[in-house]
């Protein structure tokens, strides 16, 4: 035996991938069923989508420090980028997401160009011009002041108002090798697509965060100018930071379009923007298991609102729908005055020195002594 | 050339709309650093509570000024109770609260008032003098309507009350110094806390201000504000974050662009132009047209 000691984390990490994988079939177990079906395949598979996307974001704003408003921008670009590659061009699927992906992140990379003069809320600002533009950009015919330019009919391939969607001999179905030889759903397929490509995803950010890029992310977030006289390019880091987020949205987008068959204009909009943000904000920023928290949130926040509303004292008389938004920014709001850091950020104890003393966080604090091993609780006793 | 001078008055009178708007955004941001996602929500809340009054009440003049003062208790709350608690954490914190805020606010505001629109009454004569009502206004060959002059009027009052307020008063050099850098705020002896409820009070007060006199050209109903926001805040941060004059310049620029653009290049790309307009001027001031470039300390 080469080493007979399996870290904990080895197992847990092989534990968790054993579960995504055996996943869809759960629910035709006895005892399972009472609480899986068929929709939970779905929303994992929307959950697998949500967290590449949110990975992205995560490494731009949480890593490097960068806030962007245009993320969903991005998606959308390699939703349709992906739509084109599928539909016109006819390449394999796996093919047309990863040429999407790397595609947005050219763009992203290019974008990132301009956006290295701006930061903070002007960076912001700015990129939530793209979200802002891009629906006109997509539907834009190309006909200026009555005259068409045909070189800039962008509706011509992105089909303008009715924007993209797959015929149904189209859509994504099980291959047929597969089919003859094992039980598998489309929705089952889709999610084993998806949730590979996430793991891999979640894999690769996870690799690029404890490597020299990821370094330089965090410490150009921290001092910018401390970075540069440590020898870090800043410059091209921040676009490599742009780059990559795009990447991630691109991939998503186009992963997006493969489950949903469908893209247009308005599909993403500020709203996902905001979303996006408010997301990796709760479940951690500059961490992954913060962003699978923020993409376990992301695909099930309708449902819990909806659960809490059912069973509030007055739930009745309010209807779900009005009350989601309402319930939804409250509980946003409480969840960032107790855990400023995220769940994430709660979970891994950070004890860093801080001016005016340690932060008093009683909810936060309470999260992170259940986060604790028992060794660390009988060194925190100790200490005490 | 006469269609010229018409589009551009036209682009004015959309352009004080986002003018004043922004001026909500500068004033919160340059006494407290936060960029207030919910201005547009807050003041769409206020004009719904101004429109109940004035139901009750048939006084124009009294539902605004019971409204402004209302406006400024409702900002000072929002920053004691959901603002205060994370300003110490991490600086993207109090942007993310004020996201919920605009969610709470906005199903709270459909769960009162329902979303259809309602009619807004124009501002009445005050001593018989009615800037927003009354024929257009004609310069040269323009036209432009009353209550656009108005609104532009009332945002230079605005911005000339806002100057006076931080350059030459007392509390007003609190606040900036508050807003520059807190702990040495602290240490010469201003109330920060208080020097930033009042911010949030202040700006609370010119949104809800603004949404009274935009309420009758956009019908009031909770979703008013929210094109116009998203313009308003590429108009602040076109004129500089943290420059009242820069807010009336941003948002009339932003205005006439656009308006140029639709006329001249086409309405079905006029948005794109506007904003590859103001992210160019943007790359070449990246702190907009009048902020202050931020110096820092290594």
């Amino acid at each position: 035996m080469v080493s007979a000691i399996v870290r904990p984390r080895t197992l847990f990490l092989a534990a968790a991938l054993a579960l995504l994988i055996v996943f869809p079939y759960l629910y035709k177990l006895p005892f399972f069923d009472l609480f899986l079906n068929n929709i939970r395949t779905f929303q994992a598979t929307r959950f697998a989508i949500w967290l590449v996307v949110l990975l992205g974001l995560n490494l731009l704003t949480g890593y490097s420090g960068q806030i962007s408003l245009g993320h969903a921008a991005f998606v959308t670009v390699g939703a349709y980028l992906g739509a084109i590659f599928m539909k016109d061009v006819g390449v394999p699927v796996f093919a047309a997401i990863l040429a999407a992906a790397l595609l947005t992140g050219l763009l992203g990379f290019l974008i990132g160009i301009p956006a290295l003069r701006l930061s903070g809320p002007y960076l912001a600002i700015a990129t939530l011009a793209l979200i802002i533009v891009l629906p006109q950009v997509l539907k834009f015919d190309g006909v200026i002041n009555g005259h068409h330019l045909a070189f800039m009919d962008i509706a011509e391939r992105t089909g303008g108002v009715s924007g993209i969607q797959l015929a149904i001999p189209d859509k994504p179905h099980v291959p047929a090798i597969i089919a003859n030889n094992f039980d598998m759903s489309r929705d089952q397929w889709l999610y084993y697509n998806c949730m590979a490509a996430a793991v891999i995803m979640t894999g690769i950010a996870w690799s690029i965060t404890r490597s020299r890029m990821g370094r330089a992310f965090v410490a150009l977030r921290d001092s910018e100018i401390g970075a540069q006289q440590m020898g870090v390019n800043v410059s091209l880091y921040k676009m490599s930071a742009f780059g990559l987020s795009s990447l991630y949205a691109g991939a998503g987008g186009a992963l997006y379009f493969y489950e949903a068959a469908y893209v247009g204009p308005t599909s993403f909009d500020i709203t996902l923007s905001l979303t996006l943000l408010v997301m990796i904000v709760l479940g951690g920023l500059a961490s992954i298991t913060g962003t699978i928290f923020a993409a376990l949130i992301m695909t099930f926040k309708n449902e819990m609102t909806d659960y809490i509303v059912k069973y509030l004292p007055f739930g009745e008389n309010i209807g779900i729908e009005q009350s989601r938004g309402a319930l939804f920014g409250l509980l946003l709001i409480l969840s960032i005055i107790f855990t400023p850091r995220g769940i994430a950020g709660n979970l891994h104890k950070q004890k860093e020195a801080r001016p005016g003393g340690p932060r008093k966080n009683r909810l936060g604090a309470l999260v992170a002594r259940i986060g604790l091993t028992s060794r660390e609780k009988e060194a925190e006793a100790s200490s005490d | 050339m006469d269609e010229f001078i018409q589009q551009f008055a036209t682009g004015l009178s959309t352009g004080s709309l986002y003018a004043i708007i922004a001026l909500g955004l500068v004033l919160i941001y340059r006494s407290t650093g936060v960029v207030n996602f919910a201005q547009g929500e807050m003041a769409m809340f206020m004009t719904f509570i101004a429109w109940s009054i004035w139901n009750w009440n048939e006084n124009f003049w009294f539902a605004f000024f019971a409204v402004v003062i209302i406006s400024f208790v409702f900002g000072a709350l929002i920053e004691m109770i959901a603002i205060r608690p994370v300003e110490t954490g991490p600086v993207l914190n109090p942007i993310i609260v004020t996201i919920g805020l605009v969610l709470v606010i906005d199903s709270l505001a459909l769960r009162i008032w329902q979303g259809q629109p309602k009619p807004f009454p124009s501002p009445s004569a005050i001593f018989g003098v009615n800037l927003f009502k009354g024929s257009p206004l004609s310069i040269g060959p323009a036209d432009i309507s009353r209550t656009n002059v108005g609104v532009f009027f009332m945002a230079l009052l605005i911005m000339f009350l806002i100057y006076l307020f931080f350059n030459h008063t007392r509390v007003g050099l609190a606040m900036r110094g508050t807003a520059q850098n807190r702990v040495a705020g602290s240490l010469v002896g201003i109330r920060v806390g208080r020097m930033l409820a009042l911010g949030w009070g202040l700006s609370a007060m010119v949104g809800a201000i603004a949404g009274m006199l935009l309420a009758p050209t956009l019908f009031l109903s909770p979703t008013m504000m929210a094109g116009a926001l998203l313009f308003a805040f590429a108009a602040a941060v076109l004129g500089g974050l943290d420059s009242p004059v820069g807010a009336i310049v941003g948002g009339l620029t932003m205005g006439v662009v656009q308006n140029m653009a639709g006329t001249y290049i086409g309405s079905n790309i006029d948005i794109t132009v506007a904003f590859l307009v103001i992210i160019a001027i943007l790359l070449v001031r990246p702190r907009g047209l009048f902020g202050r470039k931020a110096i820092q300390r290594v």
